[in-house]
């Protein structure tokens, strides 16, 4: 990553032309090619930019990038105030909130956000139909076999019950109690798991990972 | 099953009782809309457990019966045809609609499979209620929509006094409205009724006259408009203590007309491109000014003229809540009761205390 901030101006000429007259603005290129012009405001959003492909090529005190459909940009660089790179590696990607992986992973580190006294056996339990996502004993030592969902439908309730039916077929662990856990439950996913004796439990994210919201409320 | 009827009659019962089904739902017959005939009454229901629909309309019988047939297809086709009369026809497997020139065959589920509907018990209270309606599009928009919170997706109906007391809150505000002389629970009696089955027994009483029967059992309510019939299951559970949210006094009032807040709200709006983006509002001894601020879209402001008394501040909202608000106050002009920026503003009509809409601000830099 090269970061340059520069008194510059740009033009692009392709399908339109476009130019911005001098003024001091930071040049992002990037390992993959890319270019991007940005000011000090519209927070993520350039003022031009050119995606790659690209080739580069200096002229003088131009840059000149040129993309396959022969669109070019030139930034006329008048004074360069900062020039830097730094190697940033490989990006491990953004990883979305709230995505089951990331919940089953808090909700093993603390089983006892579902309740009391629970301790983790295993996480992705295997049985002969799939793994469960935890594998629990409670205080009492009794197996507890827990699904989490971000969204808890119906077919999460039945999905555990199923494996409940496998798990319980395992002398060491039966009678297999379940807990479904997930942000959100329907209240027709209550309904089932009430009738199959499921416990529902819904857990908050942000305070699974220690985060008080910042929203002002009645209560 | 065979009958005929007008298309109007038959596209009021299959379209008012298809509300109540859930097509997506991982139940197909959920999907579907129970027809049954009895001589000349035609009852048509859709349910999708928690709330149910009858609809009753009088059409031509010919033979009696019962069919299940997609509620969806069977509204679509049924609208699509030209006024008059519609001939309807069901054995086991099919429902044949016909008009005009048109002969629809749809597949239909086996009515043995569709669920029994709930119904109050038969010594459940019986009562009319005028005036709900308005009362209802008063309150159940303060209900929450996330049922990760189940107690806030419900109205709360209390006795209270000698009245009727309706109150929703999603958190973030809480609009409470009270009928007086309306006695229809007892005592220190109150239920909790889910916000969407409200909000389909609003969408009746609009087409009906406001005139409504409350028959209410242990685990179920239902309500009686006109021809259609609502049931829903009542939620169980405590509501939040609300009086303890209502402050019993404000030293800042502000009064303004209510159109021409409403129409500035709206304007100043457009610039609130996400659900975050809020409303700021400076209150000075003769005007408001409304704000949106935005950095990728830009700014709008606006003056509107309001008599306020109590120290200038500003004051920053959730433009949509507090539009939802304004809205539903009756009268001309509105009053905004405020303590400080941080702190629960209270919406009401001047001169009445039978509604008001609780509103938290929101945190600005």
């Amino acid at each position: 990553m090269r970061l340059v901030i520069a008194t510059c101006s740009v033009d692009y000429a392709g399908r339109l032309s476009a130019h911005l007259s001098t003024a001091t603005r930071l040049i992002m290129l990037k390992a993959d090619g890319s270019v991007s012009v940005h000011s000090d405001d519209r927070a993520y959003k350039p003022l031009n930019w050119m995606t790659p492909p690209c080739t580069m090529a200096e002229a003088g005190s131009s840059w000149v990038f040129t993309n396959l459909k022969n669109e070019t940009l030139t930034i006329n660089l008048e004074a360069v105030h900062l020039d830097v790179s730094e190697e940033l590696g490989v990006e491990p990607g953004l990883l979305k909130d709230g995505v089951e992986a990331h919940l089953q992973e808090l909700l093993a580190a603390d089983p006892t956000a579902l309740g009391e006294g629970l301790r983790l056996v295993r996480r992705e339990y295997p049985t002969d139909i799939g793994p469960v996502d935890l594998l629990c004993r409670d205080e009492e030592g009794r197996a507890v076999a827990i699904e989490v969902k971000r969204r808890g439908e119906i077919d999460g309730v039945e999905q555990l019950a199923r494996y409940l039916e496998r798990l319980d077929l395992d002398g060491r662990l039966r009678p297999v109690r379940g807990i479904f856990a997930a942000q959100r439950i329907r209240p027709q996913a209550r309904v089932l798991a009430g009738a199959r004796g499921i416990v529902c439990v819904e857990v908050d994210y942000d305070e699974l990972r220690g985060r008080k919201s910042d929203d002002l409320r009645l209560f | 099953m065979k009958f005929r009827c007008e298309r109007d009659v038959l596209l009021d019962a299959v379209s008012g009782a298809g509300r109540a089904t859930s097509p997506r739902g991982s139940m197909p017959i959920l999907g579907g809309l129970r027809l049954g005939l009895q001589g000349d009454l035609l009852t048509v229901t859709g349910t999708d457990i928690d709330l149910t629909i009858s609809v009753e309309a009088t059409v031509d019988g010919k033979h009696d019966g019962l069919a299940v047939a997609p509620a969806r297809l069977t509204t679509d086709i049924v609208r699509s045809f030209d006024p008059g009369a519609v001939e309807v026809e069901a054995d086991d497997e099919d429902l044949t609609l016909m008009s005009g020139r048109s002969r629809f065959t749809v597949r239909t589920h086996q009515a043995s499979d569709f669920p029994r509907v709930a119904a109050p018990a038969k010594d459940a209270t019986v009562s009319g209620i005028s005036g709900l309606s308005e009362a209802l599009r008063q309150v159940t928009r303060a209900a929450s929509s996330d049922d990760g919170r189940p107690i806030l997706t419900g109205v709360l109906i209390a006795a209270e006094g000698a009245g009727l007391r309706l109150v929703a809150t999603d958190s973030y505000r809480l609009a409470l409205r009270d009928l007086p002389g309306v006695s229809v629970l007892g005592e220190g009696q109150k239920v909790l009724i889910p916000s969407r089955a409200l909000n389909e027994l609003q969408r009746l009483l609009s087409s009906a006259a406001d005139e409504t029967t409350l028959r209410l059992g242990d685990h179920d309510a239902s309500f009686a408009v006109g021809h259609a019939t609502l049931t829903t299951r009542l939620i169980e559970g405590d509501f939040p203590d609300y009086r303890v949210l209502i402050p019993s006094g404000y030293p800042n009032r502000l009064v303004v007309g209510r159109e021409d807040l409403l129409d500035a709200l709206r304007r100043v709006k457009l610039l609130a491109r996400d659900a975050t983006t809020p409303v700021k509002m400076a209150l000075r001894p003769n005007s408001i000014e409304l704000a949106v601020v935005t950095n990728d879209w830009g700014a709008a402001v606006e003056e509107v003229e309001a008599k306020y008394e109590g120290s200038e501040m500003t004051v920053a909202f959730n433009p949509t809540y507090l539009i939802e608000g304004v809205e539903v106050v009756t009268g001309e002009e509105v009053c905004l009761d405020t303590l400080d920026a941080l702190k629960p503003a209270v919406l009401r009509p001047v001169g009445s205390d039978d509604y008001l809409y609780l509103l938290m601000p929101v945190r600005v830099p």
